[in-house]
C-alpha cells in the first residue's frame, strides 16, 4: 500500500498548485499516516471499530487518487419543497455551489487549497486527509448575519466510483452573532470506497450553528467524519446525527467549549440492520466556566448490526459551574446484535454537574401485546414502539422545518 | 358468542385454570368475581391471546376457535380487553395510536378507514361523553397519566373501537368513586343487544353501577358458583371463604 500511496500522493501534488510550505506540510502528514496506517483495535479509541480490518476485508486495493472525469450534478437528489442553499460534492469534487438566497457580501466562500497551516497531529486519518485533500471549501458567515435559508451540503457518489479513498475538507466560520443552519446529506450509489471528511467549525461570540448530518441511503461505503468544533463566548452548537445508510461510519466530534456560556448539543440516532457498523465518538471539552453540554444517542439494532457510542466529557480545572449530560439508550432487536457504550467523565473542577447513563435492551413484550390487542399487527406494533423510542432524540431538533424533514426521512408519523 | 369449555391453563408448570366453563350470549353482561390468585387475570389474558400459557380445552367465539386466532385478529373480530394495568408507551401520541388502532380494525373488516378529520370528530364526541379531557389525547400514550386517566383511556378506546365482547380486567381497581361512576356510565352507554361484557373484579362495588345479568365465582381455577346480580351482594357480606 505504501508504494501506491506515494505514487498517488505525487499525482495529487502534481495536479494542484501548492506552495512549498503546503507541500512540506502535506509530506509530514503523509509520513504520519504511513507510519501509523489505518487505525486498528489496539488503539483505545478504535477498540470497537477496527478500521484497518474493515477496510482490508472489503477493499482489495485502495486508490488514493481518482481518475474519474468529474460528473455533472444530479439534480434529482435535491430536496424539493424546501428552499435552501447548496454545495454539492460529486465523487469528492465540488460540482455546484448555489447561495442565491443570500447576500453575497455576507457569506464568503473560498476553495483555496493552500492551507498555509503548520503540521498538527490529530490522528492518522486526519493526517491522511491533510496529505491528500484536493477539494476544499470554506464558508465564512460575516458578523451579525443569519442566513435566510439553510445550507445543504450534498455528498454524492456515483456507481462508477470504486475502491477509492476520498478526502474532503470543509471549514465553517461563523463570525460574531451570526447564524447558520447546515444539513450534510449523503447520497451514495457507489460501494467499497473510503470517504474521509474533516470539518472544522469556528463559532464566534453569540454565534449559532445548527448542524444536521444525515446518512440515510443504504450503501456499502466506509466513512469517517472528523468534526472539530470551537465555541467562543455564549455561542451554541446544536448537532443532530442520523446514522443509518452506510456500511460503516465513525462519526467523531471534538468539541471545545472555550469561553463562558457556550453550549454544545449532540443528539443522534443510530439505526442499523444486516452487518452495518456505526460509531459515534465524542470528546466534549469544557474549558471555561458556565459551559453546558448535552448528548442523547438512541440506537436501534437489527440482524447482526453493531452500534457504538463513546462519549467523553472533560472538565478542566477552571471550568467551574459546568453542566454536562449524556445518555445513551439502545434497542437490540436480535440476539446477534451488539452495542458498546463507553461513557467517560474526566473532571478536574469541583463545582460541576455531570451525569451519564447507558441502557440497552429489547422491546417490551407487554407493550407489544397491548398494542396488538388493539388490532395492530406484530410488525406495526414494533414499528410504533421503535418510532416512539426514537422520537425524543428527534424532538431535540430546534428547527421546526428541519425537524419535520428529518421525521419524514425516519418515517415517524404524526 | 363466547363459549368456553373445560379451559385449562398452565404457566411455568403451575396450573392456574383447572377446567373452566362459561357461555356468554350477545347483549349479556357477565361478572367474574374471585379472590386474589384465583385465575381471573389469566382468563382475560388467554381470551385476548397473551403468550406464555399452555392451554387446553375449547374456546368458541362466533363459532371460530378463538385460541387459533392471532392477538390482532381477535381485536379485528371485536374482542377488546381493558387492561388492569394499561401500559405506558413513550413517544407514541395517544391520538395517533387510537387512529392506527381504529383503522387497523376497519381495514381488517374491509371497511373504509377514517381520515384525520373524521377521526378527530369521533374522538371529540366520545371523549366528551366520557368527560375525558381532550388535551390528554395529544400526550404520549398513558405516559404520566394518573391511574384514573389510564382506566378512562381504556374505556375511551373501547367506545371508539365499539367491540362485540369487552373484557374489563379489574377496571375498578385504583379508581375513586367519581371515576368509577364515569367509567361505568361509559360501559353502560355501550350496552346493546349485540355487545357483551365480561367484567372481572374483586369487589361488588363496580357492580352497583354496571348491573350484571350473571355473576360467576372463580376460585382456584374453577367457577364454583353462578347466579344473578344478587350473588355479588351475597359475596360482599359473606366473603369468598363460604364458597371454598
Amino acid at each position: 500500500m505504501i508504494e501506491k500511496l506515494k505514487i498517488d500522493f505525487d499525482k495529487i501534488i502534481g495536479s494542484l498548485k501548492l506552495s512549498n510550505k503546503d507541500i512540506e506540510s502535506r509530506k509530514k502528514n503523509l509520513y504520519q499516516f504511513v507510519e501509523n496506517g489505518f487505525p486498528n483495535k489496539r488503539i483505545e479509541d478504535w477498540k470497537f471499530s477496527d478500521l484497518n480490518q474493515i477496510i482490508s476485508s472489503s477493499i482489495d486495493s485502495l486508490r488514493f487518487h481518482s481518475d474519474l472525469t468529474p460528473s455533472e450534478t444530479d439534480k434529482t437528489i435535491f430536496i424539493d419543497k424546501f428552499e435552501h442553499n447548496k454545495i454539492i460534492f460529486t465523487n469528492g469534487v465540488i460540482s455546484d455551489i448555489d447561495f442565491s438566497h443570500e447576500d453575497e457580501a455576507k457569506v464568503l466562500l473560498t476553495k483555496d487549497l493552500d492551507q498555509n497551516e503548520d503540521f498538527k497531529e490529530v490522528n492518522s486519518l486526519v493526517s491522511l486527509n491533510n496529505a491528500f485533500v484536493s477539494n476544499y471549501i470554506r464558508v465564512t458567515v460575516k458578523e451579525n448575519y443569519s442566513l435566510n435559508k439553510p445550507l445543504i451540503v450534498y455528498n454524492v457518489t456515483t456507481k462508477d466510483l470504486k475502491f477509492t479513498a476520498i478526502n474532503l475538507k470543509m471549514d465553517i466560520i461563523l463570525e460574531k452573532n451570526s447564524c447558520l443552519k447546515l444539513i450534510s446529506l449523503f447520497d451514495d450509489s457507489s460501494e467499497n470506497n473510503f470517504i474521509n471528511i474533516v470539518q472544522n467549525y469556528d463559532l464566534g461570540q453569540d454565534a449559532i450553528l445548527k448542524n444536521y448530518k444525515i446518512d440515510n441511503k443504504e450503501n456499502f461505503n466506509i466513512k469517517y467524519f472528523y468534526n472539530n468544533i470551537n465555541l467562543e463566548k455564549n455561542s451554541i452548537s446544536e448537532n443532530f446525527i442520523y446514522s443509518t445508510g452506510s456500511k460503516f461510519i465513525k462519526n467523531e466530534i471534538n468539541c471545545n467549549l472555550n469561553d463562558q456560556y457556550s453550549s454544545a448539543f449532540i443528539n443522534g440516532i443510530i439505526n442499523l440492520k444486516n452487518s452495518q457498523h456505526h460509531e459515534i465518538k465524542t470528546n466534549i471539552n469544557h474549558l471555561a466556566e458556565n459551559t453546558k453540554s448535552y448528548q442523547l444517542i438512541k440506537s436501534v439494532l437489527s440482524d447482526k448490526a453493531k452500534g457504538i457510542y463513546q462519549g467523553k466529557i472533560y472538565v478542566d480545572a477552571k471550568a467551574q459551574k459546568t453542566n454536562g449530560y449524556q445518555l445513551s439508550k439502545a434497542l437490540l432487536l436480535n440476539e446477534n446484535t451488539e452495542f458498546n457504550g463507553k461513557p467517560e467523565l474526566e473532571i478536574y473542577a469541583d463545582d460541576v454537574k455531570c451525569s451519564h447513563g447507558s441502557t440497552s435492551g429489547n422491546l417490551d413484550e407487554d407493550s407489544i401485546f397491548y398494542l396488538m390487542s388493539r388490532g395492530l399487527s406484530n410488525k406495526e406494533s414494533k414499528e410504533l414502539l421503535i418510532n416512539g423510542f426514537l422520537l425524543d432524540a428527534v424532538e431535540k431538533i430546534t428547527d421546526l422545518e428541519i425537524k419535520n424533514l428529518i421525521k419524514n426521512m425516519i418515517g415517524i408519523k404524526e | 358468542m363466547l363459549e368456553v369449555k373445560n379451559l385449562k391453563a398452565q404457566i411455568n408448570n403451575k396450573e392456574i385454570l383447572k377446567g373452566l366453563n362459561l357461555a356468554i350470549k350477545p347483549g349479556e353482561v357477565h361478572a367474574i368475581m374471585g379472590p386474589n390468585g384465583s385465575g381471573k387475570s389469566t382468563l382475560s389474558n388467554i381470551l385476548s391471546g397473551k403468550k406464555g400459557y399452555t392451554v387446553s380445552g375449547e374456546v368458541k367465539y362466533f363459532n371460530e376457535n378463538l385460541l387459533d386466532l392471532k392477538i390482532e385478529e381477535r381485536a379485528h373480530k371485536g374482542l377488546f380487553l381493558a387492561f388492569q394495568y394499561p401500559l405506558e408507551i413513550p413517544g407514541v401520541n395517544t391520538n395517533i395510536f387510537l387512529k392506527t388502532s381504529l383503522n387497523a380494525i376497519k381495514k381488517a373488516k374491509g371497511k373504509k378507514e377514517l381520515d384525520a378529520i373524521e377521526f378527530l370528530k369521533l374522538v371529540k364526541q366520545k371523549a366528551a361523553e366520557l368527560k375525558f379531557d381532550e388535551k390528554i389525547l395529544s400526550r404520549q400514550l398513558n405516559v404520566g397519566f394518573s391511574g384514573g386517566e389510564k382506566k378512562k383511556n381504556e374505556i375511551l378506546q373501547m367506545s371508539i373501537l365499539n367491540p362485540k365482547l369487552s373484557i374489563l380486567d379489574e377496571t375498578d381497581s385504583g379508581l375513586d368513586i367519581d371515576a368509577i361512576k364515569i367509567v361505568s356510565e361509559g360501559v353502560n352507554a355501550l350496552r346493546s343487544k349485540e355487545s357483551s361484557f365480561l367484567i372481572i373484579t374483586h369487589y361488588q362495588r363496580l357492580l352497583n353501577y354496571i348491573k350484571p345479568d350473571f355473576v360467576h365465582v372463580l376460585i382456584n381455577g374453577k367457577i364454583v358458583k353462578s347466579g344473578g346480580a344478587e350473588l355479588a351482594l351475597e359475596l360482599e357480606s359473606k366473603g369468598y371463604e363460604s364458597l371454598s
